[in-house]
């Protein structure tokens, strides 16, 4: 056996740190160092580092179960479950004040388009059924952490989702104090992007940044919880209870979701009336947006579910 | 698209073989398949095999001060090797016999 080149150890060393980062944490923990040290040996090339990420998803996918905790996965869905789910609710505000602004100019025209208005009724269901969906999953366990907190950097985990949107409702209403000018009469026909219609009187730069400091305050809010899950690590019923509620909160909310891109498509292709709509460059973002949260959503429920009820075993 | 027929080069298979001679680490897993069978097994693919056969006990780690881990076969994973090697052995026997009678082939 060779000593390797320090020119092709060092190519090794990136290669693996860089393909070993796409493997779950169990698996990287149990055989990270084992790859590093073969690629080392045998000469890390592009066909060593293709082949480490290609097979980095059914490491994902079907976790060896040797590697596989139950109760650590259930706990790791929760959290990127609740993460997807905050930025899936952030931009379900957004397209709701987005959709608002049609007003009266859309109404005759949206009654000549059922497939809006059905999209607007299943978002307006979906949202709420998630939303109780949260309450009824998320509220005993967060209970049962809260009890079981005992430094004040836990118990300030579990606040986060209580202040930090508080904050942020109090920033916004202070730029809408600050900085709203007369709101634009939505004027038919007229072809400008629908955020610089729909801006609620901040003006688009306003809005923007406040899309992104409420969407940035919503994956704070989540990622408080989802901390609080890795230092308390509960187990139980109530984790089991989360789990469940988080696939029913996950699927609700990515309907939602897809209902919210399916009205914002139909204004796209049939609000003659209302030339914002027409501008594609709100829709070329929202839409991959929500479709790549809500997949997250959904993968990530259903594998917490599949931990907190395991198949039998033949 | 072309036909794969080289399925009896399964990499599980491959690996199970090759720690049939005794421990071995990941690379000189990989060394030995490629010298003895004559297929190159990338680092991704040795390393999902070996978390596969390890998660169903057919192979387990030994202690090590070194991060070269070795493995070596269980007793199940020599079983099992041993009913893999029958159903191959099996076919090759039929396939050399036809081919003997049919194609006049001598063997190799």
């Amino acid at each position: 056996m060779s000593a390797p080149r320090p020119s092709r150890a060092r190519v090794a060393g990136v290669l693996a740190r860089a393909a070993l980062g796409l493997y779950p944490p169990a698996w990287r923990a149990r055989y990270g160092d084992e790859v590093r040290a073969l690629l080392e040996d045998s000469g890390a090339g592009a066909r060593a580092g293709a082949s480490l990420a290609w097979h980095a998803v059914p490491a994902w996918a079907c976790p060896p179960r040797h590697l596989y905790d139950r109760r650590g996965r259930m706990r790791a869905s929760l959290a990127t479950v609740g993460m997807a789910w905050a930025l899936l609710a952030g931009l379900a505000a957004v397209f709701v004040q987005l959709a608002q602004a049609q007003g009266q100019v859309q109404a005759a025209t949206l009654a000549r388009h059922p497939a809006i208005t059905w999209s607007y009724w299943a978002f307006d269901a979906c949202l709420i059924f998630s939303v109780l969906a949260v309450a009824a999953g998320g509220a005993p366990l967060w209970l049962v952490m809260l009890r079981r907190a005992r430094h004040r950097r836990e118990v300030a985990c579990l606040l986060v989702p209580a202040v930090v949107p508080a904050g942020y409702l109090v920033v916004s209403v202070a730029v809408f104090a600050l900085f709203r000018g007369p709101v634009r009469p939505v004027v038919p026909w007229e072809s400008r992007s629908v955020v610089d219609l729909a801006n609620g009187g901040v003006g688009p730069r306003w809005f923007l940044a406040l899309v992104i400091l409420g969407l940035a305050a919503a994956a704070v809010s989540a990622a408080g919880p989802g901390q609080a899950l890795r230092r308390l690590r509960p187990n139980g019923p109530v984790v089991v209870l989360a789990a469940r509620a988080a696939v029913v909160a996950a699927v609700t909310m990515g309907l939602a979701g897809v209902a919210s891109v399916a009205a914002a498509v139909g204004l796209y292709l049939w609000a003659p009336a209302y030339a914002g709509y027409h501008v594609a460059w709100p829709l070329a973002v929202y839409l991959p947006a929500v479709l790549l949260a809500a997949s997250v959503a959904v993968v990530s429920a259903v594998r917490g579910i599949r931990a907190a009820d395991p198949p039998a075993v033949a | 698209m072309r036909d794969r027929l080289d399925r009896w080069a399964d990499p599980p298979l491959l690996v199970l073989a090759s720690l049939a001679e005794g421990p071995k680490h990941g690379y000189a897993i990989t060394q030995d398949i490629a010298d003895t069978m004559v297929v190159s097994l990338s680092a991704g693919t040795l390393y999902a095999v070996i978390s596969r056969l390890e998660s169903r006990g057919l192979i387990e780690p030994l202690e090590s001060d070194d991060r070269r881990r070795p493995y070596r076969l269980t007793a199940a994973g020599a079983r099992e090797l041993a009913e893999q090697s029958e159903r191959m052995n099996q076919v090759a026997s039929v396939a050399q016999q036809r081919l003997r009678v049919n194609y006049g082939w001598a063997g190799a």
